[in-house]
């Protein structure tokens, strides 16, 4: 029979109990779908690097390595596996796409899984394994004849197998650019049997190492067993393993920060409505224990309410969970553009799955404890309806203004001063609704000025030459300048105390490439020292002025260097003029150029061009799935705003009809006491945007800091953002009050006056 | 002068495919400044008579004027109109708004009244002078009773409408009640139609009405009414 009540009282609270499943399936759903998606990539990823045995440590030398430097190094004790590895970036014949050709003599270091087509061959001689997104993306199939140019060499042969790579997990051309774009870039694994038939040598710059050892060991074991010192590249340091882990970085900042407002929501949601059902329930509770009924089976009842809403709820998160988990991993969506994996099934964390447990014990304790509250003392008293707290005088009514108030502005402040709880709630949801629009759409200003900044600003040119490091030649080199009018930039590895980061040398005669500081000013490279980017300039603590020392990497050079000033940029780098380096003794070989001209002819120690437009539509692709989280945002952020406001619009609608009744029949029109109710809506709305704006300025900050990691955002919000976000929230609140003071004309006030039983 | 003329009406209650008849056919006048009392048993339809006169209900058929306007065509806003300025409610269960004060309860339908009276001197005549700043829940049922008096004259109606006022309280404070009314609606020349199933209230009126079955049974004049204090309770 109590299950047959059940039912009714769930039909009859309709509002409230859709209302709470759609906030506890959003709170689940958005805890849920943010975990999902750092849980699922660090998996997959996991998965991607060991199926192609993605190596710990690449020692370098340009100079490359030979069979006896490979053996010592495989002799170390700590290490598992080793293999002399190239990779080079090659153009693809009569076409501009770069290429990465690479060769890994074991193939079990730093290989590739086929996922179509033949398995690798050590001895083929004339076949290539070529990057399956790649191909796809230019139509290219097993067996179709691919043609590389390396140095006026060609390299062409029948592919293959497709394939996929952890080493171009993500998959970049260097370091300025942002999105892999398969259309233009590639990679190509070869056997070195391949090489030595074609070109008759082998050369290996690098060997790959698989290994627990920590990076000091390492490093120690290294030059000890190869006889000098060598750069040893840690993993932490390789694009694929630093972006992907930074992903997962930030997903989990992202997890910690947004879920949990959603769900503060949506349990102080469910608590405050659970209390106002029980004290209508109250009679009723009542009824059955003066019945008969023992307390345990009445709670038991009324935690059925709990268990339904939570069950429900936490059933509509788990679909809502893997919608949002499978919206940002998905081999189409901007995680699928940016990391070429094999595997996008959806991990969630085990704990996860505790806490979500938890958050229905919690729902289902609430609604027994705004139940057992009803219950107190004996049947007669639990019989007598619940008596709201007797009004009393409040501070603010011994003013002088308060005498000059209408009487719907005094009924409107006590109303939100007697039933605080409700005002809170109401206030939290629109404080929530603001804080993301403002952090989403401030997310959309920050990148825009971003690209603003940098690409408008920074990049100059219209063409970037990379040269071949391997093949400068000084003279070849003034060459090109001189006949592509071209600035230049060279590069080294350094190290700062432990963190290695590049330094990059500029010769620029035309600013084809320029400085710039946050906020847009244009900063020239000083003669009297180094400029530095934020990142480096927060992680070892320097600011203008400061004195600090670099180490060349494979070398003993150390130099001294003057902080002048602090610049964005996307690498993390050290920047100084050619003028400066040559007058502390820097030595270093260009590695490209910058150039106004769009032709570039072939040329030997050319290795690829870049266009400045190319770069510009890599990012475009990354911020328009960018746009589409901010819609997702905004678009929950109303819904949170319409859910939470119109749950609690309709409770006091509720409690208050009969009050609304009365001025009803004491002749107030329908539009008068809409406005009284809207009237109050606009308020708690002010007050929420007041309130919600520096919430999500503050949140937006924590987004930001946590995306630096990656890419120098500053905290640019755009009046527009304000406006959107102001009246998209004062939208949500006009229109549920609209919908709640609707009902005005629904009062009967016949029956609303009848004495209350 | 003629202050109430009811002719023909009917109002009829639609439940699911039932039609209930909660007044059938009735045809009523009532002269001004009179005391009227209303008398019928539950569900006699004298409720829906009250509601009909206060605007809060139009009928489903006839023509109801007050002082000469068909309220019965009325569109809400309208009604609202009358209800704010051309009817004073008394209710049984008070009505009173709990987050105001005694005086803002009055005081509040001075926003919407076209004439009203002023709400501190129609509270120190009911006699709750000194209460005006407390709230309704720190009164007695008598005294908040008074309130709802004091809100209903302040518009300044010509009809103050009782819908069973005395019925939430004991005799002795009924008594009281009914006595203030009385007073008050000499006092202001106010027409008063009390609703009500006992007996005794009706010896006080001028007029009485017997309704039972959704009509009109009887309409008596009575030519000696009794004061209050002498009718036995």
């Amino acid at each position: 029979m109590l299950t047959k009540k059940l039912f009714r009282t769930i039909g009859r609270y309709k509002a409230q109990f859709i209302s709470m499943i759609i906030m506890v399936g959003l709170g689940v759903g958005i805890f849920l779908g943010f975990n999902i998606e750092w849980k699922t990539l660090e998996v997959n990823v996991a998965k991607a690097f060991e199926d192609t045995g993605f190596a710990d440590y690449r020692i370098v030398n340009e100079r490359g390595f030979s069979a006896e430097d490979l053996e010592a190094v495989e002799n170390i004790e700590g290490v598992d596996a080793v293999s002399r590895f190239l990779s080079v970036n090659v153009s693809r014949k009569d076409d501009d796409d770069i290429i990465a050709l690479t060769m890994s003599e074991n193939i079990e270091v730093s290989g590739f899984k086929v996922t179509e087509g033949a398995p690798y061959d050590p001895e083929d001689t004339e076949g290539l394994w070529l990057c399956e997104r790649y191909a796809k993306a230019n139509g290219l199939a097993v067996g179709d004849t691919f043609s590389m140019m390396y140095k006026n060499i060609e390299f062409s042969g029948p592919i293959r197998g497709l394939i996929k790579s952890g080493e171009y997990l993500i998959c970049l051309v260097d370091k300025t650019q942002l999105m892999p774009d398969f259309e233009k870039n590639g990679y190509v694994y070869i056997s070195p049997a391949y090489m030595k038939a074609k070109i008759g040598m082998t050369f290996f710059p690098q060997i790959h190492v698989r290994s627990g050892l920590d990076k000091d060991t390492m490093i120690q074991r290294a030059e000890a067993a190869l006889g000098k010192s060598y750069m040893v590249v840690d993993k932490e340091l390789v694009t694929s393993y630093a972006e992907a882990h930074g992903e997962m970085t930030e997903g989990k900042a992202m997890a910690a920060v947004l879920p949990v407002i959603f769900l503060a929501i949506a349990i102080l949601t469910m608590i405050t409505t659970m209390h106002r059902i029980s004290i209508s329930e109250k009679t009723q509770i009542g009824t059955l224990k003066s019945l008969g009924f023992k307390d345990r089976r009445i709670l038991r009842h009324y935690s059925a309410y709990g268990l339904f809403i939570s069950l429900t709820g936490t059933a509509l998160g788990i679909v809502i969970g893997l919608f949002i988990g499978h919206f940002f991993i998905n081999p189409n969506s901007v995680m699928g553009d940016y990391m070429d994996m094999e595997y996008w099934d959806l991990h969630m964390p085990l704990w996860s799955i505790a806490v979500v447990v938890l958050i229905n014990a919690v729902l289902v304790l609430a609604t027994l404890y705004s139940v057992a509250s009803m219950m107190k003392g004996t049947a007669a008293d639990a019989l007598r309806p619940y008596a709201p707290k007797a009004m009393r005088r409040m501070w603010i009514e011994n003013k002088k203004a308060w005498k000059n108030l209408s009487f719907a502005t005094k009924w409107n402040i006590r109303d939100i001063l007697r039933h605080k709880s409700r005002s809170f709630m109401t206030l939290f949801g629109i404080i929530g609704c603001m804080l993301i629009l403002v952090a989403s759409f401030g997310m959309k200003d920050a990148l825009d000025s971003y690209i603003d900044d940098f690409f408008e600003d920074a990049i100059n040119y219209h063409t970037k030459i990379v040269l071949d490091t391997e093949l400068t030649d000084d003279r070849a080199v003034a060459e090109l300048i001189e006949k592509y009018d071209a600035d230049w930039t060279a590069d080294l590895g350094v190290q700062i105390g432990e963190n290695t980061y590049s330094m990059e040398i500029y010769g620029l005669e035309h600013s084809y490439y320029r400085f710039v500081k946050r906020g847009g000013e244009h900063i020239d490279l000083p003669e009297d020292g180094v400029l530095i980017c934020e990142r480096i300039a927060r992680k070892e603590g320097l600011k203008a002025g400061d004195t600090f020392t670099v180490s060349v990497y494979g070398t003993s050079d150390k130099y001294d260097l003057k902080v002048i000033n602090v610049v964005q940029s996307i690498p993390e780098s050290v920047m100084m003029s050619d003028t400066y380096a040559d007058s502390i003794g820097v030595k270093y070989s260009k590695s490209a150029l910058f150039t106004n001209v769009a032709d570039i002819e072939e040329s030997p120690i050319i290795s690829s061009t870049q266009t400045k437009q190319a770069l510009i539509d890599t990012f475009n692709s990354f911020t328009e799935i960018m746009n589409l989280m901010i819609v997702l945002l905004a678009v929950i952020a109303v819904i949170l705003g319409i859910v939470v406001l119109y749950n609690l619009g309709v409770m006091s609608y509720t409690e208050r009809y009969r009050e609304l009744s009365t001025l009803k029949v004491v002749g107030f029109k329908d539009r008068h006491i809409s406005r009284i109710l809207i009237d109050q809506n606009i308020w708690m709305t002010v007050l929420g945007v007041a309130l919600g704006i520096p919430a999500g300025i503050a949140a937006l900050q924590i987004l930001l800091v946590t995306l630096g990691g990656s890419y120098e955002l500053s905290l640019q919000i755009r009046f527009t953002t304000y406006l959107i976000s102001i009246l998209l929230t004062f939208g949500v609140s006009f229109f549920v009050g609209l919908m709640v003071s609707r009902k005005n004309k629904k009062i009967d006030m016949v029956e609303a006056l009848k004495i209350p039983e | 002068m003629k202050i109430v003329e009811i002719s023909h009406v009917s109002r009829i209650y639609k439940v699911g495919d039932h039609e209930q008849k909660a007044l059938d056919d009735v045809s009523l006048e009532l002269e001004s400044g009179k005391t009227i009392v209303i008398l019928g048993p539950s569900g006699a339809g004298k409720s829906t008579l009250l509601n009909l006169l206060g605007g809060l209900d139009s009928p489903t058929s006839g023509t109801i004027k007050i002082k000469g306007q068909d309220i019965s065509t009325l569109n809400a806003d309208q009604l609202a109109e009358y209800r704010a300025s051309g009817v004073g409610f008394i209710f049984q269960a008070y009505n009173l708004i709990p987050t105001l004060t005694v005086l803002e309860n009055v005081a509040l339908v001075k926003e919407i009244a076209k004439d009203p009276l002023s709400s501190h001197d129609m509270l120190r005549e009911v006699g709750l002078g000194e209460h005006m700043y407390k709230f309704p829940v720190e009164l007695s049922g008598g005294e908040q009773q008074r309130v709802s008096i004091a809100r209903a004259v302040t518009k300044n109606p010509d009809i103050l409408l009782c819908d069973e006022p005395t019925g939430a309280l004991d005799t002795e404070t009924g008594v009281m009640v009914l006595k203030l009314l009385q007073s008050m609606a000499k006092e202001h020349g106010k027409t008063t139609i009390i609703v009500t199933h006992n007996q005794n209230i009706a010896k006080m009126a001028d007029v009485v009405v017997h309704v039972k079955n959704g009509k009109i049974k009887e309409v008596i004049n009575n030519d000696k009414p009794l004061a209050v204090e002498e009718v036995e309770w």
